[in-house]
C-alpha cells in the first residue's frame, strides 16, 4: 500500500513496529511503532504517558512526511 | 548429558476400568484421568475419546498434541517447573508411549486452532492421524478470561500426558535408544576433523496466546540460552501456543524434534553436533534485535563452523529468522534456515516477509496457503462451530455436505518448521 499511494505521487509516512520489513518491502519515510500487537500505544503506560507518547509518534511522522529524503529513511521518535 | 530413551510401542488404545499397558495395548480408566484433570478449579468437566488411524474421525479444534512420556530414572521428571518439581532434567532414563499420543480441545481458545483428520485427504497433511489419540475435551467455567482457560487446559493435558506416561516406566521397552551430549571441548576432542555444527531452535513468544515456556518460564522473558538437546525429550519446552496449527510447535513436536534427531544420527559420522540455542520471537524490535544479537555472540564464542535455525510461526518472526541468519552469517558461520511459506493460494506471492541476501541455504516446509477440500467424516470429536474462523478457515469453509475447504494452515502440523510432516517436491 505504502508503495502504490508513493506511485501516485502522494509521499507516504509507514508506522511500523519491524522496520526491517518496511525497508525490504521499500519504504521511503519509516517511523518505528511501539510493538506489533500495540504499535501506537502502550497499555503500561497510564493514560497521561500514553497520550504524550501518541503525540511524539505522530508528530515525528508528521516530520517525516514533510522531510525530503534521499533513499529510505528511519525516523526515530525523540 | 547421556539419557536413555526406552519406546515401548503401543499399537491401540482402549477405555477400560483399570489403567494399563498390556501387550501394546494401552487401557485408560477415564475416571481417573478426569479427577486429575479437575484438579483446576477453572475447569467444569472433561470427557475423553479415542481417535484410531484410519477412523472416520475429525478432531477440532485441537489445542495440543503430547507424548505420553515418565522417567525411569531422574534426576528429575518430565515436564519440569510446571507438572512435576523443579529439576534438571536430560539424563538418567526415560520411557515414552511410542504411537500414542494425548490430544487435547475444546471450545476455542485463539482463533488459530488445527483440525486432525484421521482419514481421508485431511490425514495425509498431519502427523497426527498416524498416532492412536488419547483426545481430551475440555469445558472451561463460565467467565473465565482466554488466558485462564488457555494455562488450565495446557498444564490439564500435560498432567494427563504425564499420568499416562507413568503406565510405561515399569515395562521393558521395545527399542532403546542412547542420546549422549558431551561438553564442547569434550566433543571437539572427540571428533577434531569434523565441523562443529549448532542448532538455534526459535521458540514462539509474541504472548497474546501465542508462548512457549521453557522450565516453566515464559521464554518471551528469558535471553537467548542454551540446553543439552536431551532435556528437551524430558519435556523441558512446553508449547502454550495458539499461533496457526500448520507451523506451530505442540508439545509432542519439541519431544521428538526432528532436527535433533538427525543432528544425533550425523554426529560422528558426517559432524559434530555440539551446541543447542534456544531463543525467542518478541513482538518489540528492540527483544528482536537483543535476542538476535546474542544468538550471533553465542555462535561466535562457541566458535560454530555450521548454524541450522529453524523458525516457529510465520509474519513478523520471519524478522527474527533474518536477523538470526545475518547476524550469524556475519560472523563468519554458514547458516541453513527452516521455514514455510505464505505463497498465496495460487503460489505466487512473497514468500516470506522478511528477505537478506545472506539467507541463501533454505528448507521449505511447504505453502501453507496450499487449498484443499476434506471429505465429511462419520464423527467430529470437538466441535465444527469454528472452521470458518480458524486461521486457514473462512466464511462458508464448512459447507452443507460436510466438506470443509480450507488452507493447509488450519491443519495441526501440515507445514512445520522442524520438519516434522510429510510434504515433499517432486
Amino acid at each position: 500500500m505504502v508503495k502504490e499511494i508513493e506511485r501516485a505521487g502522494i509521499p507516504v509516512v509507514h508506522v511500523c513496529t519491524v522496520t526491517p520489513i518496511s525497508m525490504t518491502v521499500g519504504a521511503n519515510r519509516i517511523v518505528p511503532a511501539v510493538a506489533i500487537p500495540h504499535p501506537l500505544g502502550n497499555p503500561s503506560l497510564s493514560a497521561a504517558e500514553e497520550k504524550q507518547l501518541r503525540r511524539k509518534i505522530l508528530t515525528t511522522a508528521l516530520g517525516a512526511l514533510s522531510t525530503e529524503v534521499d533513499g529510505q529513511t528511519i525516523f526515530e521518535v525523540k | 548429558m547421556k539419557l536413555e530413551v526406552g519406546y515401548i510401542q503401543i499399537r491401540d488404545i482402549s477405555l477400560a476400568d483399570e489403567s494399563r499397558i498390556d501387550d501394546g495395548v494401552l487401557y485408560i480408566n477415564t475416571k481417573e484421568l478426569e479427577e486429575l484433570a479437575l484438579e483446576d478449579e477453572h475447569l467444569e468437566a472433561v470427557s475423553f475419546d479415542v481417535a484410531r488411524p484410519g477412523e472416520s474421525i475429525r478432531i477440532t479444534p485441537v489445542k495440543d498434541v503430547i507424548e505420553p512420556r515418565a522417567k525411569v530414572e531422574g534426576p528429575g521428571d518430565v515436564f519440569p517447573g510446571v507438572v512435576t518439581k523443579m529439576s534438571t532434567v536430560g539424563s538418567g532414563k526415560t520411557h515414552v508411549l511410542r504411537g500414542a499420543a494425548v490430544v487435547t480441545v475444546g471450545k476455542i481458545v485463539g482463533f488459530q486452532e488445527g483440525i486432525i483428520d484421521m482419514t481421508g485427504l485431511g490425514a495425509e497433511y498431519t502427523p497426527f492421524s498416524a498416532t492412536n489419540n488419547l483426545v481430551v475435551n475440555f469445558t472451561p467455567k463460565e467467565g473465565l478470561t482466554a488466558h485462564e482457560y488457555e494455562a488450565a487446559i495446557r498444564k490439564a493435558g500435560l498432567k494427563i500426558a504425564y499420568a499416562v506416561g507413568k503406565l510405561g516406566v515399569s515395562h521393558k521397552p521395545d527399542e532403546i535408544k542412547v542420546y549422549e551430549f558431551p561438553s564442547i571441548i569434550e566433543a571437539t576432542k572427540l571428533y577434531p576433523d569434523l565441523p562443529r555444527v549448532g542448532y538455534v531452535l526459535m521458540l514462539q513468544s509474541q504472548g497474546l496466546l501465542h508462548d512457549t515456556y521453557v522450565y516453566g518460564v515464559d521464554m518471551k522473558q528469558s535471553l537467548t540460552t542454551m540446553l543439552s538437546p536431551t532435556e528437551i525429550m524430558d519435556g523441558a519446552i512446553l508449547s502454550g501456543n495458539c499461533v496457526s496449527a500448520c507451523d506451530k510447535n505442540t508439545t509432542y513436536h519439541h519431544q521428538n524434534n526432528p532436527v535433533i534427531e538427525d543432528l544425533f544420527e550425523e554426529h560422528g559420522k558426517t559432524l559434530n553436533f555440539v551446541a543447542l540455542i534456544i531463543t525467542n520471537e518478541n513482538v518489540y524490535l528492540a527483544d528482536k534485535i537483543r535476542s538476535s544479537d546474542w544468538t550471533a555472540k553465542l555462535v561466535n564464542y562457541l566458535d560454530l563452523d555450521g548454524v541450522i535455525i529453524s523458525q516457529e510461526g510465520f509474519g513478523n518472526p520471519d524478522t527474527d529468522l533474518i536477523m538470526n541468519c545475518k547476524k550469524i552469517e556475519e560472523t563468519g558461520t554458514h547458516t541453513v534456515i527452516i521455514t514455510d511459506e505464505y505463497a498465496g493460494r495460487d503460489g505466487t506471492s512473497q514468500s516470506l516477509a522478511d528477505a537478506d541476501p545472506s539467507a541463501d541455504a533454505l528448507v521449505t516446509a511447504g505453502n501453507a496457503n496450499q487449498v484443499v477440500t476434506l471429505p465429511k467424516l462419520d464423527r467430529v470429536i470437538g466441535t465444527l462451530d469454528y472452521t470458518d474462523k480458524i486461521a486457514g478457515g473462512y466464511a462458508g469453509s464448512l459447507a452443507d455436505d460436510g466438506t470443509i475447504t480450507v488452507e493447509i494452515q488450519a491443519i495441526t502440523g501440515s507445514t512445520n518448521e522442524l520438519g516434522f510432516s510429510r510434504l515433499s517436491a517432486r
